[in-house]
């Protein structure tokens, strides 16, 4: 599960059956760097199957790949991301340094 | 499976019905020489690791399937904390 932010909402004129009736939110998924800066957010946004309507500008954690279409067990869906939880506090207080290994410093991720 | 640094704890009250009774981690999956790998993942943590520990990740839902349903969305669950790791010189 990764984190977004909600950004907006899609609705499907015409659909496949299956996805008729399913609620399907935009998400901007959260980067490392701007959730330590307290503006999360930063990372491309994607397309989430929801059943829990967040507002726009929350933070819900979701899920990808096969194990996002589970909750439709045992029926077969085309979804590839889905909305899990709604986060309503969090802490994140990652090592202010980086890591160093070996006596030498680890190069910075930038994404 | 993969090793991850635990860099916060999530609350959430409005979740999939399969998800009440877990506890959530913010964690950051690590490389082999210790750098951070990727975006901050959300773990469930059956097992009660703390924010700095290193903890090992399954990326297989079946633990969660088991305690809780086969609907279950989410995959990737603590499976240990990290005591200590060897790699052998370059």
């Amino acid at each position: 599960m990764r984190l977004g932010i909600v950004r907006g909402t899609v609705v499907l004129n015409h659909a496949v059956p299956s996805l008729r009736g399913v609620r399907l939110v935009i998400l901007e998924p959260v980067t490392a760097e701007r959730l330590a800066s307290g503006n999360p957010g930063g990372g491309k946004c994607l397309i989430a199957a929801d059943q829990l309507g967040p507002g726009v500008g929350q933070m819900v954690g979701f899920a990808e790949g096969r194990t996002a279409a589970s909750p439709w067990y045992p029926n077969d869906i085309p979804v590839d991301a889905y909305c899990c939880l709604i986060v309503e506090n969090f802490d994140y207080s990652p090592p202010a340094k980086p890591a160093r290994v070996n006596g030498k410093k680890t190069k910075k991720v930038r994404s | 499976m993969y090793l991850a640094r635990i860099d916060g704890t999530l609350t959430s009250t409005i979740k999939h019905e399969t998800l009440h009774g877990f506890r959530f981690l913010i964690a950051q999956r690590l490389e082999g020489d210790g750098s951070d790998s990727g975006e901050p993942q959300v773990l469930v943590d059956p097992i009660g690791a703390s924010v700095g520990s290193i903890v090992m990740v399954t990326t297989d839902n079946d633990a969660v399937r088991k305690a809780s349903a086969k609907t279950t969305p989410v995959r990737l669950v603590v499976m240990g904390i990290v005591d200590s790791v060897y790699m052998g010189a370059a």
